[in-house]
């Protein structure tokens, strides 16, 4: 015998479609724009908060990623300056830097003599002319070693000793420590990035999700209708997701204009430094990846406001 | 069968007042029904039950035979997409055009922005304010206001319409007006259930009287056999498929 199947609803229900749900979000689209429109003095101050949270974890990366590219070569190449007496002979220079240049842990031995180290001196420093009253050169010969890449610290350590040991030797400078130190500071700024996002990341959240909370309320009386003609959760919750998207894009859009600022205003005395260890003045990691990497964080972030928001809300909708 | 059926539903707040108690009532296709009784009897909570604004503590409600007490929250905006409600305060929105505001069941159903024109046009023909499509709220009377409220409620050709004190606001002669609209929209088969307190106005129309006293079912007297016979309308026109 057939049985009959108990309907699950009232009234056979005609499926929409996707048109109708496109229609639905460009519909809830113009009305964000306008709603955001008459109220743009509350909408650009929330985008100025949330690009305030999101530059300075960004900006920090930047820096981030700048200490590194600025590092990266001398990192895996370690090496050291070697300081002969004043008055050395030439031979001993010679001597050393041939010997260097055949040890196989050593990629480079470049060759500094006290005539060459005045020259630069003179061409460099501001007390150029004061050398004039010295009747002898006080600068000595020295010469720098770089090591293969990979070469470890022991390696370093066995050609630092070997300088040392050398004839008429006054100082053998290891550049591992500083190298450590650029090293130490560089992850000390990873970790503040890394900690610095997550926070202000959740401060970007809260403000959203107070803009979209007021943003709510305000119309409350829409959402109670839409819910009385059948609007689904998904209809109700749609306009301020797309609030917490617009606060999100704007803030993200404010974040690359400071950023942007930020680079313009410190390029001139980063070029200086940088360019003083003999680097390209090029800024890295301000390209269109970061840029796209920031708006997509930017919504994630807005939208994520937004849920909490609506959730928190019209969870707790009465009609009266 | 019955199109509506409530079965010994009781609703008890939570203060301990039980505004309905083991009602059983129920309501065929294309009939017009007025509720009524003093301020607290229980219309407004027995057709926020109908409208799934709340549930009962005990008993069913059976639309066309499903429980519409245990409905998903999606099937739930589904089925409220075949009631047009109607409210005393009119729930206008008031930075809406009349024709936005006629225009917000059919565009949340997902209707085309053509059909919306023609129906909300439509609409506003029938309760003759086509003219003021382009005006606010603010500008109408409370009278008119309430004719555009009437107007959002049947604009998807609800298969129910529900009203809550409708005239609540109105003068006795606006009051008429706009019981004749309710019965146009009977006669052409959708099922009407209107709660008012007004005995004298209701009397007049001739239908049938569900009267309700602190919650519980005090008469059910059915209407004059004269009444228009309801014409059934086709079926499936709320979700966007016109």
């Amino acid at each position: 015998m057939a049985r009959s199947r108990t309907p699950k609803e009232p009234w056979p229900r005609q499926r929409a479609g996707l048109a109708a749900l496109l229609r639905d979000h460009v519909r809830i689209l113009r009305d964000t724009g306008r709603f955001a429109a008459e109220r743009i003095g509350t909408s650009l101050l929330v985008w100025l908060l949330v690009g305030i949270a999101l530059a300075l974890p960004a900006g920090l990366y930047l820096l981030q990623v700048n200490l590194t590219a600025l590092t990266a070569d001398w990192e895996g190449r370690p090496g050291l300056s070697v300081y002969f007496e004043l008055g050395a002979p030439e031979a001993s220079v010679t001597a050393l830097a041939e010997r260097l240049r055949a040890d196989p842990a050593v990629a480079d031995v470049t060759v500094i003599s006290a005539e060459q180290a005045l020259e630069e001196f003179r061409g460099q420093a501001e007390l150029g002319d004061a050398l004039e009253l010295l009747d002898h050169n006080p600068l000595p010969a020295s010469l720098r070693a770089v090591l293969k890449p990979g070469a470890d610290a022991d390696a370093l350590d066995a050609v630092a000793k070997a300088a040392a040991d050398a004839d008429a030797v006054d100082e053998v400078v290891v550049e591992r420590a500083w190298l450590e130190r650029v090293s130490q500071v560089t992850r000390v700024v990873t970790r503040l990035a890394l900690m610095l996002a997550v926070l202000f990341g959740l401060g970007a959240v809260l403000i959203t999700a107070t803009s979209v909370r007021l943003a709510i309320e305000a119309r409350l009386e829409e959402v109670r209708v839409m819910k009385l003609v059948g609007a689904s959760q998904s209809q109700m919750r749609r306009p301020f997701l797309y609030f917490g998207a617009f606060y999100g894009l704007g803030g993200g859009l404010v974040a690359a204009m400071l950023i942007s600022l930020g680079l313009l205003i410190i390029e001139a005395p980063l070029s200086e430094l940088v360019g003083s260890y003999g680097r390209e003045p090029v800024l890295a990691g301000f390209d269109l990846g970061f840029v796209g990497t920031l708006f997509a964080a930017a919504l994630v972030l807005g939208v994520a406001g937004a849920l909490i928001a609506v959730r928190q809300r019209l969870a707790s909708l009465e009609i009266s | 069968m019955a199109q509506v059926e409530l079965h010994q539903v009781s609703r008890r707040f939570d203060s301990g007042q039980e505004a309905l108690k083991d009602l059983t009532v129920s309501f065929e296709p294309g009939s017009m029904t007025f509720l009524t009784g003093h301020s607290g009897a229980g219309k407004s909570t027995f057709l926020r039950l109908l409208l799934c604004l709340d549930r009962p503590t005990r008993g069913s409600i059976l639309v066309n035979g499903v429980n519409v007490t245990r409905l998903s929250p999606r099937r739930l905006a589904h089925y409220r997409r075949h009631l047009g409600v109607v409210f005393q305060d009119h729930h206008l929105l008031p930075q809406r055009s009349i024709y936005d505001n006629v225009a917000l069941p059919l565009r949340v159903a997902g209707f085309r922005e053509r059909d919306v024109a023609r129906r909300v046009r439509a609409a506003l023909s029938r309760v003759g304010l086509l003219e003021k499509e382009a005006l606010f709220p603010r500008h109408l009377s409370t009278g008119e206001q309430q004719r555009v409220g009437i107007a959002r409620a049947v604009v998807t050709r609800p298969k129910i319409l529900l009203a809550d004190e409708p005239t609540g606001n109105l003068d006795p002669e606006l009051s008429r007006d706009i019981m004749q609209l309710f019965r146009q929209f009977h006669q052409v088969g959708t099922t009407v259930i209107v709660a008012s307190h007004d005995r004298d106005l209701i009397e007049s129309m001739g239908m049938r009287i569900i009267e309700l006293s602190e919650g519980s079912l005090v008469s059910d007297r059915p209407g004059r056999s004269d009444d228009a016979a309801p014409v059934p309308e086709p079926a499936g026109e709320v979700d966007g498929a016109v």
